[in-house]
């Protein structure tokens, strides 16, 4: 009967320890279930850059934005302050941006801009909650076709970089509502993952691809 | 024969406890290869709950002056090392060329990092997030005014 309590009490010291050993294990693959169930309500930013010099170079990043929109108050460095970028007006050409945006909020759906030059297009639009702004640079295709010995529009088209961006409005009205020159990064992550999957960034040239954008899901294409 | 029995059940809980303290918090696992003529090969893996315990006892001047040059970094650390706790299994950076490869990510609630050369150096550490926390803590701790 002794010996019975004795292994009793081994056993009961044993499963205590390895109850005490089990939770992070245990509770690592419960949260892990929940991720793949809860990962449709939370947003994640993902960047994927390819380039092809030097043999090839890719890079993905995948951040939740709940994350992001935590750790960027704690980054206390140069321009960045609290979640909010300062805009040397210097920089901006004393173009006071937020009365732009006001006007292209407060506008009805259309181009605002259409610059079509020499070296670069320029376009920019609103439409359907979407602000969007393209350019095309030319000038680094004219300059390989020149190189290649090249003329001709699909000589140029192979090596000039096209920059398309796509961002709601409401991450728009979100960054600016911090305040005269400044940007509110921490609210325009909020408004954008209140917003849904949304491609924002696109960036092509003949050597390199940049790809910016927010879904549901924890891993990149 | 029944004292020694009973001795042997105390000392055995007493290992099994000890043992489930130790290793609560998980395990660090380092691997550092270097493939060349006289690299080092260092592997080892640690309770984890050696970081967070060894830190108490960390020479003060030391531990003060390490808080005072990380400050700056500190709350951000603590809101990453809280956040990823909450991703189990998710791949945070990945970064590919011909030569190298650096991967961050989370592995069953460990933050794993894999660096691999073109020289054929490797280097991989593995680490519960909750360590990070409890050294940003610590240090927090250590640095008044973050």
């Amino acid at each position: 009967m002794k010996t019975f309590r004795g292994i009793l009490g081994f056993g009961i010291a044993a499963a205590f320890a390895a109850a005490t050993f089990l939770p992070a294990r245990t509770i690592a693959q419960d949260t892990t279930s929940t991720t793949t169930t809860s990962s449709k309500a939370e947003q994640w930013i993902h960047v994927r850059v390819e380039s092809k010099e030097d043999h090839g170079e890719t890079v993905r990043v995948n951040v939740p934005i709940e994350m992001a929109a935590k750790v960027i108050p704690a980054i206390n460095k140069d321009n960045l302050h609290d979640g909010k970028v300062r805009i040397d007006s210097k920089n901006t050409n004393d173009v006071d941006l937020r009365v732009i945006l006001d006007a292209v909020r407060t506008s009805r759906d259309g181009e605002y801009v259409t610059v079509q030059g020499h070296d670069n297009d320029v376009r920019v639009a609103k439409s359907a909650g979407y602000l969007y702004i393209h350019v095309t640079d030319k000038s680094d295709g004219k300059k390989a076709a020149e190189k290649d010995g090249k003329t001709g529009a699909k000589a140029t088209a192979a090596h000039e970089s096209k920059v398309e961006i796509k961002v709601p409005m409401k991450v728009v009205d979100a960054l600016f509502s911090a305040g005269k020159d400044e940007l509110d990064i921490v609210a325009a992550l909020k408004a954008l993952s209140a917003h849904g999957d949304t491609e924002l960034v696109t960036v092509k040239d003949a050597e390199n691809t940049v790809r910016i954008w927010v879904d549901s899901k924890n891993v990149a294409d | 024969m029944l004292i020694l029995a009973k001795a042997a059940l105390g000392l055995g809980a007493t290992m099994a406890m000890a043992g489930a303290y130790v290793f609560h918090e998980g395990v660090i696992r380092v691997e550092v290869d270097e493939h060349r003529a006289g690299g080092s090969h260092v592997h080892f893996w640690v309770p984890a709950t050696v970081v967070s315990v060894g830190m108490h006892f960390m020479p003060k001047g030391q531990l003060n002056h390490t808080s005072e040059e990380v400050r700056p970094f500190l709350p951000a650390l603590r809101e990453i090392a809280k956040d990823l706790e909450k991703y189990p299994n998710v791949e945070l950076v990945d970064v590919a060329n011909a030569r190298d490869h650096v991967r961050v990510a989370m592995v069953n609630g460990k933050l794993q990092i894999d660096a691999v050369s073109g020289d054929g150096d490797v280097v991989h550490l593995s680490m519960p997030a909750r360590v990070l926390r409890d050294v940003a803590d610590e240090l927090e701790e250590k640095a008044p005014g973050v």
